[in-house]
């Protein structure tokens, strides 16, 4: 049995707020004049979309220190739904 | 280290004797309370060389394949939905200027905030700390309550709006992708409120976790699915 300790919950918990805000912060402010092209925010958003899914899966969950299979095909869901969304984004 | 070993020493007894007639004696649950509640501490088990070496996969098998199939639903109504924006780009538009994205803002940092406690709750009663276990819980159900008053004052104001099911494919999509998502927060507090009796009268004592992972990680794939879908509904426009 593994258990992450409480600092590196905490941690985790942390970068998932800041990282809300950010996005928070395109979805209010960044199409009124935003000074970033459209391409960039899906490919900014997404980044942030697989960044706080990759913190969820293995601090959260406990996937860290899981069989690799159980952890990659997590990992691999939380990397290409948003890739895919934002391909069909900005390639159709 | 004497703490992790007596659990390692427990955990084996448990197993070994579950499956035979003398697990009804009483005898392995009475060894197990009196182990686990002699070395209650703050010392994570993950302090053992030995659990550091090895790959644990928290919660059970079934739970991960349902989160696995869960998961591939939603899947397939976010690429449903960004396919279909991309079909028809202006009404997308139209229909995303009726959210609200400070509603979804808060409603993300609850469900991120609840799963925190979800997480810490995990972390308390692996080391035995029932109570603490159980006011994270609650502190994790109140959020998710929270989540269920904005979803809910979001939809009154959709549908004082005049917005429905039936309004076109936007809100269609929208209220269906959503909804299925209000359904599971349901499902997972009562799951929660479940696992929060269960350790307020000791029912994890000396027992396998295996079922209090699972309803945490049931409750952490909720959360991950709302991460995409704040950013699919409310960021991307």
């Amino acid at each position: 049995m593994h258990t992450n300790s409480k600092k590196k919950i905490i941690i985790s918990y942390l970068l998932l707020v800041v990282l809300t805000l950010i996005s928070a912060m395109f979805a209010e402010f960044a199409h009124a004049g935003t000074f970033l092209s459209e391409t960039m925010i899906v490919i900014i958003v997404s980044l942030i979309v697989i960044i706080k899914g990759q913190q969820i899966v293995d601090i959260f969950m406990e996937l860290q220190h899981a069989p690799k299979l159980w952890r990659y095909l997590m990992l691999s869901y939380v990397i290409l739904v948003p890739s895919i969304i934002a391909a069909i984004y900005l390639i159709f | 280290m004497l703490h992790s070993f007596s659990l390692v020493r427990v955990n084996i007894y448990e197993k070994a004797f579950d499956n035979t007639p003398f697990a009804d004696l009483g005898i392995i649950k009475t060894m197990a309370i009196n182990q686990t509640t002699q070395c209650e501490s703050d010392t994570p088990l993950e302090n053992t060389s030995n659990a550091k070496n090895k790959t644990y996969l928290p919660g059970d098998l079934a739970m991960w394949f349902f989160i696995l199939a869960e998961l591939t639903v939603f899947a397939i109504f976010f690429i449903a939905f960004a396919v279909t924006r991309q079909m028809y780009p202006q009404m997308f538009i139209e229909g995303q200027a009726y959210l609200h994205p400070v509603a979804g803002g808060i409603n993300t940092i609850a469900l991120i905030t609840s799963s925190l406690f979800v997480a810490l709750s995990v972390e308390a009663i692996k080391r035995n700390a029932q109570s603490t276990a159980k006011y994270y819980l609650i502190a994790a159900i109140a959020l998710a309550a929270l989540y269920i008053v904005v979803k809910s004052w979001e939809y009154k104001q959709l549908v004082d709006a005049g917005m429905g099911l039936s309004t076109n494919t936007y809100f269609t999509l929208y209220f269906m992708i959503t909804a299925f998502h209000y359904m599971h927060i349901l499902l997972g507090m009562v799951i929660l409120a479940a696992m929060a009796l269960k350790t307020g009268r000791g029912g994890y004592l000396g027992q396998s976790l295996s079922g209090f992972e699972a309803g945490a990680c049931y409750w952490h794939m909720v959360d991950l699915v709302w991460v995409i879908l704040f950013a699919l509904i409310y960021v991307i426009q």
